[in-house]
């Protein structure tokens, strides 16, 4: 399976998809169109775990700040990881800086959402 | 018109900037929130509580883009006002209006009055319910706005005045208080 990168812009964060097994995402996120800009995205997930997952899928999720679709896009994101993690390992680790408190109660959030998932806080 | 009045009352009223105007593009307000990046950064404002207002801001001018855009035809142009503004005791206080018509009223105000009558945890708690179930979710977003700004400012207050049959006034004023009791 290819990877698939994206560049980041003002509005939307680094996102690699590395089909070894490493997913990121990395700075601010709020797109106009924020279903359809991360679309791609959920497509290359769903497809991964479908046909060539690795042993252990490592996700590292540093978001700065976000607005409220992406909210709830990362919750349909998280959902479709927590689908897949009773077949295969995943590893989330929600990265923040220690200063950025919303962030840190975003991922304390998405814990309490997810109790079948695996996702760290990790502070800077 | 007189610019110096218009100058006048940005220097009295502590207005960082205001935005009034047709076209609310998504490249204006990623360059506004940048600005206001910069004013938080000159000012040494905590970076939780500004993040918070860049939420915020984000929030209410993608909303005044959406309903802007949905009712723009051939006598409606889309138009929106956003202010940022910021008091004497360093706080911040963000305030939107765009006309929006007498459907939109009656989506929004039930959530409004929602979130009103919810303290801080009830407003957290209906967030995550309502992210959870994806009941208010459009293909814009998860229908979660309203409360995603409850959540992050210290107070929420709104209005809508009548213009004309169907079109409305919608107002929208938040504060962020930048110093905190702990």
């Amino acid at each position: 399976m290819e990877n698939l990168k994206f560049e980041a812009t003002k509005y939307t964060p680094e996102i690699n998809l590395d089909a070894t097994g490493t997913i990121s995402l990395v700075g601010k996120s709020y797109p106009e169109n924020t279903f359809e800009f991360y679309a791609p995205v959920m497509e290359w997930m769903e497809k991964y775990f479908e046909t060539s997952p690795a042993d252990t899928t490592v996700v590292n999720m540093e978001i700065i700040y976000f607005n409220s679709s992406s909210s709830k896009l990362f919750f349909d994101f998280f959902d479709l990881l927590e689908e897949n993690s009773s077949d295969n390992k995943v590893e989330i680790n929600w990265i923040y800086d220690e200063e950025n408190e919303s962030a840190e109660e975003a991922g304390e959030d998405f814990i309490e959402d997810f109790e079948d998932l695996n996702i760290k806080l990790v502070t800077k | 018109m007189d610019i110096s009045q218009v100058q006048t009352m940005v220097d009295q009223d502590g207005i960082i900037f205001l935005s009034y105007g047709g076209y609310l593009s998504q490249s204006l307000i990623s360059s506004m929130t940048e600005a206001l990046e910069k004013e938080a950064e000159d000012n040494g404002v905590n970076m939780s509580i500004s993040n918070n207002i860049f939420t915020i801001f984000i929030e209410l001018s993608q909303n005044m883009m959406n309903y802007s855009k949905s009712l723009e035809d051939e006598t409606n142009k889309a138009q929106g006002l956003i202010l940022v503004s910021k008091d004497i005791d360093f706080n911040y206080h963000i305030h939107s209006q765009n006309i929006v018509s007498l459907s939109d009223k009656e989506k929004i105000e039930p959530k409004l009055s929602e979130i009103q009558s919810l303290d801080k945890d009830g407003i957290k708690k209906r967030y995550r319910e309502l992210r959870k179930s994806g009941q208010n979710t459009h293909g814009k977003g998860g229908g979660i706005g309203f409360y995603e700004i409850a959540k992050k400012c210290d107070s929420i207050e709104h209005d809508f005045k009548k213009i004309q049959e169907d079109r409305y006034y919608f107002h929208i004023k938040t504060t962020i208080l930048t110093k905190k009791e702990k």
